[in-house]
């Protein structure tokens, strides 16, 4: 029974916490359809502005907020650069953002050097549930990833602004006779994405060594999460591909190696990308 | 293979005479006994030494520490006059933190930059890389890094008679530590380590000690690199009635998981010991996370050995005041000391007098106390320290604090075909 | 859509292989006797090192076929490079009477073939978009790595695992050591240029046609007959193949493979090069891997942080002004020359 409750209890962390991180992805990819491979580069980009301004003295939550700001501003410049460019082109803009991440590695290694960089927990220790402790921080950052997907999602779902966006995304033809600004959203919503990754490096920062590699661990997680949950799916579609590809790693990683572990998910998500590629929550 | 190396090596040896020759020197004069003169036209040729480190990639943050040591060695042998009245050249090249590379530059410095012998590579993966070059160039190499022991299986990257190891393995690492930790601490460990062979042969070689001891492993874990969230093995770790956590994860995931253990308050409940973590590391971590913990190493920049003060300062004025030293750089910077005297005592530099003479050469200077290289199995002889990160560090220099230590460890000894 | 790229850059996305097909036979005649008389000029390391570089090259060529005649970019390639120098590695252990290291060889294509046919044919059998094709190439060099490093019995691990020189043996004839750096050289070039002449045999042959049918208008080509996803099987298995080949002979050259070699860095790298060098010309792949891999290795010492930074750069550069890469750049000048003298 102990073993149960703390299971459950991982599994929903981690469900969380990877849903966080991958909701800037879900964000891009699901609404303006760019395979975002930059993605990586927005978060550790967002934790390093973190530790950055950290140090600098600013507290952690103005910093992580500053960080994201920053990280939605680096993707408004990539954004409005090159890949407004090729919004037609879905492949060459999966190549541009590549390139990007290989770019903004290098910089970031370049402005930051590559010592391990630590940003201190703002809260420290435990709530301690009897047979269960949850470390405070992470149960904040679950709560939060789950306050900012739903209040996302309220927002593009259930406000005339969001629906507007959304209209105007899935009908572009429809939305440019009626001289609505198709490049302004388009912008708008790949900086919210931007910003939104950035957020996410910035809270992640305290539970991981800040390093420029920091963001490739989620890269590929994220796209699972992703694809598996259904692009556009914002709200359920993050959560359920979060649980499918972090929370089942920890109840695998129960019976086996973790290593194991994170192959079996892998193909998992393989398969499920072949029988439904639009994701488990659209039927096809 | 014998023949190819032959052949090979002879094709280098009169290319190098060839070259020799028109510079005014030449490797065939020198290794047949040369008359004064000749040697004394060769006092301008410098030395050269390749150095190969992780400088870019993911283990970028210790390759710092690790040709720094090198280079350090290097000013204080030339600015004392060179080796045989010779200055040392260094030839870097940068691993970028993968074996294939290594295999490239390996051969470039060899091959292209004919250096005399080479330093450096920084994991076992990397020196396994190396060793292959090293045996068909018939060349030297100085490994640098702690490391699991020699075992046949995996020659030519170790039990290889020109490899050189000035880093400690387990028996000299863990074992001399073992029975203070177990009576002071509880005989139960729970075993954390990075998914290689690093980790498993020295928990390995950890746990037969353990056998002697009376102690008990009630829990064994291997992680894949890469591995951010750490929920169930924490769960496992709660769950195990452990007293030490006995933890050998590597690069990022050290500081993942001990981010993670102190955050869940476990860092009270359970003592921490790592042979992993050092001043990087530990610098990485930050004191909040660290605190408390116990290491091992042959080498911490806290120590108080005598040596230790000169050399920090040196070392310091260099390369500045907030620069890392730890056990990778010091090994290097030992490493470059007793090369040294190998070829000043075997009077000229080729691969068979460096080896012949490096077998026995004492190294009363190195920073952590004297050390010797052994020759039966070209493992080093070094001292072994426990330390303890201190509460509320503020900087490498009260980081840890010294909890025991021991003169002149001896390794058992490699489980290769002796003498190598 | 509001912005035409193609307007705002000109120079982007019209080339295809057929304006450089024409060209490139006398320019791969012209590098090929380069590389055939190299040996006599220069000596050392670079003779060393080259036929790693080589292979590199026939890696590229392998997603070069992929990329720019079916259409769809893997990102693992690097994953079957490293698959076959594993199996070089083990089969050198075989004793079945015949030379080990022809065991490799052989075992790495049927190794490589079918891997890749077997994922081939899961995914494009449903119609997978090429976009998830690249995520699960991704993961597939991820999963060749993490199983590289979690099956260290077979493996060697993280440690990685040593490989001997091959020996070439012609039965009663006699053996030819491959121990020296021209023998060694002199085994890998032809290798490679045949990998060459038979991948631009097989793209202007009949299958060619039908690959290029299939990337300009899959419905055109099912609604004719094809069936599609054998084809793009077909030439995914091929391009397995021939990737984990040369990773068997790069294995046994360089004496050593890690993980890595099947890492997700190593793999876009391969994607970089591939992109540089053109991914509209088998040559243009071939000559990017030698390269840029050259490149890399000599001014990484000169400056390690920055060419890497810059490497990133011209790859965007590539992609926004360049499609075709420096062959697609190269094969657009003598077009230009007589639409020049044209008035």
């Amino acid at each position: 029974m102990e073993t149960a409750v703390s299971v459950v209890v991982d599994a929903t962390l981690i469900t969380l916490i990877l849903a966080l991180a991958a909701f800037g992805l879900a964000i891009i990819y699901g609404l303006v359809g760019v395979i975002n491979m930059g993605h990586g580069a927005f978060l550790t980009l967002g934790a390093y502005l973190t530790w950055a301004a950290t140090t600098a003295g600013v507290p952690f939550v103005p910093a992580v907020l500053l960080a994201a700001l920053g990280v939605g501003l680096v993707g408004l410049a990539l954004e409005h650069l090159i890949i407004r460019h090729f919004y037609d082109r879905p492949f060459d803009t999966l190549l541009l953002t590549w390139a990007f991440f290989l770019v903004m590695t290098e910089i970031i290694k370049i402005v930051f050097g590559t010592d391990f960089r630590n940003v201190a927990s703002p809260l420290a220790g435990a709530i301690d549930l009897g047979t269960v402790k949850i470390p405070i921080y992470r149960a904040t950052i679950a709560l939060v990833s789950l306050a900012l997907i739903g209040g996302t999602a309220f927002v593009f779902y259930r406000t005339t602004l969001g629906i507007k966006i959304r209209a105007l995304i899935q009908n572009r033809e429809v939305a440019s006779l009626l001289g609505l600004d198709i490049a302004l959203m388009y912008k708008l919503v790949f900086g919210v994405g931007a910003c939104a990754a950035g957020l996410a490096g910035g809270l992640i920062s305290p539970m991981l060594s800040v390093d420029p590699y920091i963001g490739n661990v989620f890269l590929v997680r994220s796209f699972f999460v992703v694809i598996v949950g259904g692009v556009g799916q914002l709200l359920g579609g993050t959560l359920i591909g979060s649980f499918f590809i972090g929370g089942s790693e920890t109840l695998f990683a129960l019976f086996s190696k973790q290593v194991f572990a994170q192959t079996v998910v892998f193909l998992l998500a393989i398969i499920v990308l072949r029988f439904r590629p639009a994701g488990l929550l659209r039927a096809r | 293979m014998s023949s190819g190396t032959k052949k090979r090596t002879t094709v280098v040896s009169r290319r190098s005479a060839l070259k020799g020759m028109a510079a005014g020197t030449g490797v065939v004069a020198a290794s047949m006994a040369a008359p004064a003169f000749i040697r004394h036209l060769n006092a301008a040729e410098p030395i050269r030494v390749g150095i190969i480190s992780p400088l870019t990639g993911a283990w970028t943050v210790y390759g710092k520490a690790h040709i720094a040591g090198f280079e350090l060695a290097v000013d204080e042998i030339n600015a004392a006059g060179g080796v045989l009245g010779r200055n040392i050249e260094l030839v870097v090249g940068d691993s970028k933190t993968e074996p294939r590379i290594v295999v490239e530059q390996a051969n470039r410095l060899i091959r292209q930059e004919r250096v005399d012998f080479l330093a450096g590579t920084f994991s076992s993966a990397e020196r396994n890389a190396a060793g292959p070059v090293v045996k068909a160039a018939n060349k030297v190499l100085l490994y640098p890094t702690f490391y699991e022991g020699q075992e046949k299986e995996y020659y030519p990257g170790v039990c290889n008679k020109n490899i050189f190891m000035f880093g400690p393995e387990p028996t000299q690492q863990v074992w001399p530590h073992m029975e203070y930790m177990l009576n002071k601490f509880g005989k139960k460990l729970f075993m954390i380590g990075s998914d290689y062979a690093w980790p498993r042969v020295t928990n390995l070689v950890t746990k037969r000690k353990l056998d002697e001891l009376g102690g008990q492993v009630v829990g064994e874990v291997y992680i894949p690199f890469g591995t951010p969230q750490y929920e169930s093995v924490l769960r496992d770790i709660r769950g195990s009635g452990a007293n030490i956590i006995f933890h050998s994860l590597t690069g990022s995931d050290t500081v993942n998981f001990r981010q993670q253990f102190a955050a869940a308050g476990m860092k009270d409940d359970f003592t921490f010991w790592t042979v992993d973590d050092e001043e990087v590391v530990t610098t990485g971590l930050g004191p909040d996370v660290s605190s408390g913990g116990y290491v091992s190493f042959d080498y911490f920049m806290s120590i108080k050995h005598p040596n230790n003060g000169p050399f920090l300062e040196r070392f310091k004025k260099k390369f500045g005041q907030d620069a890392l030293m730890n056990t990778v750089g010091v090994a290097m910077y030992n490493a470059a000391h007793m090369a040294a005297k190998a070829i000043e005592k075997a009077g000229e530099v080729s691969t068979d007098s460096l080896r012949d003479a490096l077998g026995e050469i004492t190294f009363d200077g190195a920073p952590q106390g004297p050390v010797q290289m052994r020759s039966r199995d070209h493992q080093i002889v070094v001292p072994s320290y426990l330390m303890k990160v201190r509460e509320n560090w503020t900087s490498v220099n009260d980081m840890f604090e010294e909890v025991q230590s021991f003169e002149a460890v001896e390794p058992l000894d490699a489980r290769c075909d002796l003498p190598l | 859509m509001t912005v035409d790229a193609d307007k705002r850059f000109p120079a982007a996305g019209r080339i295809t292989w057929r304006d450089i097909g024409a060209s490139e036979t006398g320019v791969a005649v012209v590098v090929l006797a380069i590389f055939a008389l190299l040996p006599m000029v220069v000596s050392g390391y670079p003779i060393y090192i080259l036929p790693q570089y080589m292979l590199f090259g026939m890696m590229a060529m392998s997603l070069g076929l992929m990329w720019g005649f079916v259409g769809i970019l893997s990102f693992g390639q690097a994953g079957f490079f490293a698959l076959g120098a594993y199996t070089m590695g083990l089969a050198m252990h075989t004793n079945w009477g015949i030379n080990p290291a022809y065991v490799g060889l052989l075992l790495s294509l049927v190794v490589g073939g079918t891997l890749a046919a077997v994922v081939g044919y899961f995914l494009f059998s449903a119609g997978v978009r090429a976009t998830y094709f690249v995520l699960v190439t991704l993961a597939l060099s991820i999963m060749v790595e993490q199983v590289a490093v979690s099956q260290s019995e077979i493996t060697g691990g993280w440690n990685g695992m040593f490989i001997d020189r091959m020996s070439l043996t012609f039965g009663p004839l006699g053996d030819v050591p491959l121990f020296d750096d021209a023998p060694a050289y002199y085994a890998v070039l032809p290798v490679v240029a045949l990998s060459y002449v038979l991948l631009r045999w097989l793209v202007s042959a009949r299958f060619g046609k039908i690959l290029a049918g299939i990337r300009e208008n899959e419905d055109r080509m099912t609604a004719l007959g094809y069936n599609i996803s054998v084809h793009k099987t077909r030439a995914f298995a091929l391009s397995g193949a021939i990737a984990c080949f040369a990773g068997a002979l790069y294995g046994t050259h360089a004496n050593f493979v890690a993980p890595s070699l099947g890492g997700v860095l190593f793999s876009t790298e391969v994607v970089v090069w591939v992109a540089i060098g053109g991914r509209h010309s088998l040559l243009g792949a071939l000559l990017g891997g030698i390269l840029v891999a050259s490149l890399s290795n000599y001014l990484s010492t000169v400056t390690p942080e920055y060419w890497q930074l810059v490497l990133g750069l011209i790859f965007i550069a590539v992609i926004v002004f360049f499609k075709g890469g420096v062959a697609g750049a190269v094969a657009q000048l003598p077009r230009l020359w007589r639409t020049g003298r044209q008035p």
